[in-house]
């Protein structure tokens, strides 16, 4: 168990909250690139209501909704050339927040260079638009690989989840659940569904799991049954990126699952998917962007593949996860390991340090390390993947097969 | 006032073993379970310290004479 009032610090994202500061300190996707047009669209991030858009100039900003004349909501607007007009009586901001105008004020007035709307900084990357909300400078942008790798092709699904983003992180340190909630609930699926074979990769049980505190966040690293420490999936491992992603994958395909916390029991959940075969891709013309569905038509969570039995597995612990009626043991430790490792950062921002994953120096790349071989062959483990994650929800699953020069499976 | 299982939980480790300081606010106290032992992962925030205080049946031998 964790008690009531550690499990509230660990969960409580917003402003003035230890886990809200802590999460302050770091760049968020905010949207997909789609998203950030001329018409202005509300987005809730870390407890707080903003408004993107994008002016005429091209410039993005995200103000908070509210605007600061009569409270109206700023989504409620037009984008001009430069900035972003209210709705309700036209007071217009630049993306800094600046009042450039009060079209009823009188002419020679001032007041609006006494007015400033909440602005928060925005920059684009890989198809995200990422925010800054915390206290500046804000530190560099990471640039982790699979965002500004110029020899990949890209698409990205995403999910509101109703649920609070630190149990869905938990997963990613919680080895065991796979051979469990993928193998034997996942195969029991498959058998009541007429479908005799087992998944072959997720039903091996776990001989050895680490867990190791890095530079990134931490390093996972399992050796199943059949395999050896030689397997890169011990020497290797892959990570959780602290505070909010895990990087999955091999054989060419890796993706970063990112845990945005929209507030305290809602988390967007986004599936950053890279495709790399040998040599590398042609060029992208533009990233696809798709919603990943959570029900199937007669309104049941859909659980035939592993991605969405891990979204019911993370939704079903509740809103936010009671942790002080759970009973964690030896095989919890990666998720006890976490949790630790947000306390100790939470501290260290009380103590007005640079969390772990902040970076202040410009950079070109930050490579991560992560398995490239896994589970038998290449192509039967992207057929697996490309069926049994948010891919199979891509409008370019097709492309991905003749991309990699793979045969269509059977199963499309 | 505490619920049971709040004071069940503090029971387990108040204070920081090396230091002493109240594990408070900022510290990291999580209880799991190795077979019949109860054992606290106990971070402290004011030493650094990261232990595991483990309350179980204290069974003491000496070495064979």
């Amino acid at each position: 168990m964790l008690s009531a009032e550690k499990n509230e610090r660990l969960t409580r994202v917003g402003p003035g909250t230890p886990m809200g500061e802590l999460l302050r300190r770091y760049w968020w996707p905010v949207a997909t690139h789609d998203m950030a047009t001329r018409v202005p669209v509300k987005r809730r991030l870390l407890g707080e209501d903003l408004v993107l858009y994008r002016d005429g100039s091209g410039t993005v900003g995200l103000l908070a909704e509210q605007c600061p004349h009569r409270r109206a909501a700023l989504w409620l607007g037009c984008t001009e050339d430069v900035g972003l007009r209210c709705g309700y009586h036209g007071w217009r901001f630049d993306a800094s927040g600046r009042c450039l105008e009060q079209p009823g004020e009188p002419v020679e007035s001032t007041f609006k260079e006494r007015i400033t709307a909440t602005a928060y900084p925005v920059r684009e990357l890989g198809g995200l638009v990422f925010a800054y909300l915390g206290p500046l400078p804000a530190p560099e942008l990471p640039r982790y690989d699979l965002f500004v790798w110029d020899d990949a092709w890209r698409d990205i699904g995403h999910a509101e989840l109703p649920c609070n983003f630190v149990q869905i992180m938990e997963n990613s340190v919680d080895p065991y659940h796979v051979e469990w909630l993928h193998g034997r609930y996942g195969n029991f699926l498959r058998e009541l569904g007429g479908k005799d074979a087992p998944l072959p990769v997720v039903s091996k049980k776990h001989v050895k799991v680490a867990f190791e505190v890095f530079e990134h966040g931490i390093l996972k690293r399992r050796v199943l049954e059949g395999h050896t420490e030689e397997d890169e999936d011990w020497r290797v491992g892959h990570p959780l990126v602290f505070p909010h992603m895990l990087r999955v994958g091999a054989a060419g395909l890796a993706t970063f699952q990112i845990r945005v916390p929209i507030d305290d029991e809602n988390t967007w959940h986004v599936w950053y998917q890279t495709y790399r075969p040998d040599g590398g891709a042609p060029p992208q013309e533009s990233i696809p962007v798709y919603e990943v569905p959570l029900l199937d038509d007669r309104g049941e969570y859909l659980r035939d593949y592993v991605d969405g039995q891990d979204i019911v597995a993370w939704i079903t612990q509740g809103r936010i996860s009671d942790r002080s009626k759970e009973h964690l043991g030896r095989s919890d430790l990666g998720v006890i390991l976490l949790r630790r490792l947000y306390a100790e950062q939470m501290d260290a921002v009380e103590r007005g340090e640079d969390p772990l994953c902040t970076f202040r120096e410009p950079h070109e790349v930050i490579d991560l390390p992560m398995e490239r071989e896994k589970f038998g062959s290449a192509v039967e483990f992207r057929q697996l993947w490309t069926r049994e994650s948010s891919i199979r929800y891509s409008p370019i699953k097709d492309e991905i097969f003749e991309l990699f020069g793979d045969p269509v499976p059977a199963w499309m | 006032m505490r619920s049971r299982l709040d004071v069940r939980y503090w029971v387990g480790a108040r204070y920081c073993p090396g230091c002493g300081s109240v594990l408070g606010d900022a510290a990291f106290v999580q209880e799991f379970w190795s077979g019949a032992d109860r054992h606290f992962l106990c971070w402290c925030a004011a030493c650094q310290l990261m232990c595991t205080v483990v309350i179980g049946a204290l069974v003491g031998t000496e070495p064979e004479r």
